[in-house]
Order: C-alpha cells, then structure tokens, then sequence
C-alpha cells in the first residue's frame, strides 16, 4: 500500500469557528484499500475532520490531496463526484420515500421522452435489489416507505448505497452506533469488503472492539491534534485508551507501556 | 406489530382518504337534498373548482417541497386584473386587440403567466437567498400583491374580455366549460411531474429530509427556488382563467380563495409538515369544498353559512392531517 502515493493525504489541517479552534495542525495519509479508524473522545474534532474530507467544510488551513492532485471542495457535492462518499452519523435518508428512492437520491435512472427526462422505476427497483441480494440484506418490500424500517434495515440500505455508487474513497461516521450484534457484525465485514475492492475507507468509531477488528490503522485526535498514528497489529487497546484520554490508567495503561516500549504521558 | 398486509390497507385508506369522504359526502348529499344528484350538478361541481383546483397545484408542490405560499390568491387576482386592464374593453380596461383577433389568447396567457412568475421569483428571492421564513414572505406578497391590484385599477372594474377569450369559459365539452378542463389538464400534468420525473422525487425528498438531499448532491436551493417561480405561474394561469369566467376583473376579485385552497389542500392529505401529498387527491379535496358549498346553495342557506363551514372545514382538515399522523406512527 506504500508503494504508490496515498489516495487521501492531509497536510497541516487546521479549523476554527470563531475563536474554538477545532482542530490543530492535522497531518495523515490513507491508502488504497486501507482501513483507518479514528478514534478521539467526544468533542476531539473527528465528525469535523469528516466534513473537511468529503466537502461539507473547509479548512481554515492546511491542504488536502486526494487522488495526486489538491482539492478544495465547497460541497458535499464536490467530493462526490470525485468519488467520496459519506456515511453520516444521523442517517441521510428521505423516510418519507421508499428504499429503491433513497438508494437513487439524485442519481436517479431516467429515460427521456419528448426532452423529458422519466423515472425508470422497473430498472432501478431492479439494480437495488440486485445490490439488496448480493449483500444479504433483508427487506420485506423494496417500496415500502423508510419510515417503516427498523435502524438496522436503514443502516443497511445506507451502507449497501455507498457500496453499489463505490467510489474510491469511504467515510464512516459512527455508522453502527444504532445497531444491534449482528448487524454489527455483517457491517465490519461489508467494509473490509470494501476495502478489499481497494477503496480507502476512514470509520470513525467509539467502540475499540470494532476498530480493532476492522482497522489496519488507528490515527487518534486528541483536542484537536493527531495524538497517535499507529498500526493495528503493533498496538493494544489499553495504548489506544491511554492515547485518546491522554492520561496513564494505573497499572493498565503501564503494561500497555511496558508492552510496546513507548510511554507516553499527558503533556 | 401489524401483518404487512393489513399495513399495506390501512396505508391505502389513508393515502387516499379524501376519495372516500368525497364519494361518501356525495352519496349522502344525492339522499338527503333533493335534486342534487344530477348530472348538471355535478358538471357544475367541476366548474366551480377550476380557480381553486388550479390555486392547489402551486400551494400544493411548495408545502410538498417544506414551504408555504400565502401570496397566491393575490397573485391570482394581480394577473387577472392585469390581463382585465389590457384587454377588456370598458372600465378601466384598455381593450388591446391583434390581428388576426385570436393572438389575444396565447399573447395574455404569456402575460398572466409571466406576471406569476416575477412574483413568484421575488419569494424565491426572499426565501432561497435570503434565507427568510417562506410564511412571512408570502403573508407580505399576499397583502402588498392586492394592494397592487387596488392601486392599478383605482379600485374600479375591467370589464368585457374580447369573445376570443370568452369561448373558454362559455364552450363545454361534456357540460363541462373548456377552462375546467384546463385545470383538470394542469392538474394531472404536474401529478405526472411530481410522481414520474426526477424534479418531482427531489420535490418530495426535499420536503422529507433537505440534509440528506443535499449530501446526496441535489441542488436544493434551485430547485426550491424554481418551485416558487411555478407555483406563482400557476396563480398567473388562475387569475388567467378567473378573468376569462368574469369576463374582466374587480379589485376584491377571488378575495377568500386562498382559505378555500389551503382547506382544499391539507384535506387532499398534503402534509403540513411536507414531503407527502399528491395532486390528484388535492383536486378531490376542491371537488369535496365545491360539493359541500353547491349543497349549502341547494338547500337555501344564507351564503355566510358557507364561511362559517368553509372555516371550520380548516380546523377539520388541520385535525385530519394530525391524526393521520398519529396513525402512521402507531403503524411505523
């Protein structure tokens, strides 16, 4: 993965609203295929960074180089089209359209006649529930309305959208902090699944468990900064914890020390 | 939780629950009023709802799209009386002719359309760049849009419209006159838009979730705006209309009619909170207000007991949508 230049580089990223500075001086890389979780307590700045990624916000500072070129995207329009997609926290879904609609938001199918473009229903009822298959996801009725699904049936239709549009870059905002086991479980794989398709995917999570299933690398943001860069097999959850709460945890977070070799005290 | 199936039902009735209170308030009506069920009735019924079922379009796609517009009626009034000082021969009017005559009918049509449509921009204006609360924009368009139409007409009356014009509320195609057909047409042009065209989904997921439609890349704000300029066209086409059935315009014409609509639209099960509704059970909302108020005229009451029941036919369907609501809820 180091062999050619990273898909998403970020150098010197600073953000502030009015006078909080948000975030500090941040610099990291993601490669193709890779898998980074970000970590940080709450308030660290991660939700931030997200947005700065995928075009909702820009930085005040710092650039971002994505695909070997610098970008300055203005919308989250702007990363989409070239190839970032978005799995937000609170869900972007229309509860009040059924899921073959959702799945489509604004890329919709359509055949003209007479100059007007028609919403081809057939066609993409078909393509969602290809997509719907072949993921192992369970809908009773592809024109049901969203509202009536359950958190796990939205998540599902979410995360199966960003895998049929694919891209090349990912980001996962606490995707599963509505969902159960085992829907869990089948959301980790689809993104290692993902990443094996050789997209980059950034998942921003609060539960080590998860990072340290899925993750190749963890960057963990601190107030702000990054406060560690560190590969999943060369770490421990207890460096993790010691790394986001910047405090030692008695004797647990000393055997994380003694185990790696590298203490790190708050400062 | 309930089966699918009997979901699936319950949804139906109340997805189009306003054909069912129609048919129901029209079989009992044909029962208890004499002479009510007549064919003539009935064509009369239709007649009645052209300016109000027009109206409905516009009101209906801003409320499905999150928004409202209180301006219509005036702007229905502004355009008709604009056409009326144009082309009416007598009172204030100016009484413009072509040659041949017949240009008179495509010439204001464009006109009433066009005078919609720039107040129709000036509230996507207000709303969309100046990100102003679309209830207060259009309260304001509302009263200074009929002050207009007092101050270009000196609060006198336009009147005779050239026969040209006339033949469209005079000439009938199933004793319906053809201008009632115009909005039957315009009804199910824009039902087409909002259910089988991408603008009409983006209309619709706009009202439902704006966030999610713009992370997922649809122009908000245009589309937004464009819907303000259609609705205020739309008003420009009705005022059109009234003034071909009034064969000129007055200053307080079509004074009430916004209420009428508003009523017309919440009881066709438009959502007040947007994202849901559809045209065709707007228009049987008009045709179930136009069948309440022939009844009222059958039975001999007084004309205020048309207000009275028209206000209360507000409250009802404002309750109607709420406790839908709550009905769905319990579903989901």
């Amino acid at each position: 993965m180091t062999t050619e230049a990273p898909l998403l580089r970020l150098e010197n990223i600073s953000k502030s609203f009015g006078a909080i500075q948000a975030l500090r001086d941040i610099s990291f890389e993601i490669g193709r295929g890779e898998v980074v979780a970000l970590l940080g307590d709450n308030g660290a700045g991660k939700s931030t960074l997200v947005k700065i990624i995928s075009g909702g916000l820009e930085p005040s500072s710092g650039k971002v180089i994505y695909d070997g070129a610098e970008r300055h995207f203005t919308s989250p329009a702007d990363g989409k089209a070239a190839g970032i997609e978005t799995v937000y926290q609170d869900l972007s879904l229309c509860t009040n359209v059924d899921v073959v609609a959702n799945f489509f938001m604004g890329r919709e199918i359509v055949k003209k006649y007479f100059g007007i473009p028609v919403l081809q229903e057939k066609a993409m009822e078909d393509v969602v529930a290809q997509a719907m298959a072949s993921a192992g996801t369970k809908i009773p009725s592809l024109r049901t309305n969203v509202e009536h699904l359950s958190g796990g049936q939205r998540q599902a239709i979410e995360l199966n959208r960003f895998v049929h549009w694919g891209g090349k870059l990912v980001l996962l905002d606490e995707p599963f902090a509505a969902l159960g086991v085992e829907q869990t479980r089948r959301g980790l794989d689809l993104i290692r699944r993902i990443a094996d398709q050789g997209i980059g995917v950034v998942f921003i999570t609060h539960i080590m468990s998860q990072a340290f299933q899925v993750a190749d690398r963890m960057v963990v943001i601190r107030q702000g900064m990054v406060a560690g860069d560190v590969r999943t097999s060369e770490t421990s959850p207890d460096q993790i914890v010691h790394l986001i709460t910047g405090e030692a945890l008695g004797g647990r977070a000393r055997t994380a020390d003694h185990t790696n070799g590298q203490a790190q005290h708050a400062g | 939780m309930l089966s699918s199936n009997r979901r699936a039902v319950i949804e139906f009735v109340l997805d189009h629950l306003v054909w069912f209170i129609l048919i129901a308030v029209l079989a009992l009506f044909s029962l208890a009023i004499p002479n009510y069920f007549q064919i003539g009735i009935f064509a009369n019924i239709v007649e009645q709802s052209t300016f109000v079922g027009t109206l409905a379009i516009g009101l209906s796609l801003l409320i499905i799209a999150g928004y409202m517009d209180l301006s219509i009626e005036s702007v229905m009034a502004l355009a008709a009386m604009v056409v009326g000082i144009l082309f009416a021969k007598s009172g204030v009017g100016f009484g413009f002719s072509f040659t041949p005559a017949w240009l008179v009918v495509p010439i204001s049509l464009v006109i009433a359309l066009g005078v919609g449509a720039l107040v129709g921009a000036s509230n996507a204006f207000f709303v969309v760049r100046l990100k102003m609360n679309s209830f207060i924009v259009t309260l304001a368009a509302f009263i200074w849009g009929r002050g207009l139409v007092v101050a270009l007409s000196g609060g006198r009356s336009a009147q005779e419209l050239p026969a040209e014009l006339r033949f469209l509320a005079i000439e009938r195609f199933l004793q319906i006159p053809l201008m009632g057909w115009v909005a039957i047409l315009a009804t199910l042009v824009f039902a087409f838009i909002l259910n089988r065209t991408p603008f009409g989904r983006h209309l619709l997921m706009i009202g439902g979730n704006p966030t999610a439609a713009y992370r997922a890349g649809i122009k908000v704000d245009k589309l937004t705006a464009i819907t303000f300029v259609l609705a205020g066209s739309i008003a420009g086409l009705a005022g059109w209309l009234l003034a071909i059935r009034t064969s000129g315009a007055t200053a307080n014409l079509g004074v009430g009619m916004l209420f009428q609509t508003f009523a017309a639209v919440v009881i066709g099960g438009v959502s007040l909170k947007g994202g849901v509704g559809s045209l065709p059970g707007v228009y049987a909302g008009v045709l179930l207000l136009a069948s309440i108020q022939t009844a009222i005229n059958l039975m001999g009451m007084p004309a205020h007991f048309t207000q009275l029941i028209q206000g209360g036919m507000v409250l009802v369907a404002v309750l109607l949508d709420t406790f839908k609501l709550n009905i769905r809820k319990r579903l989901a």
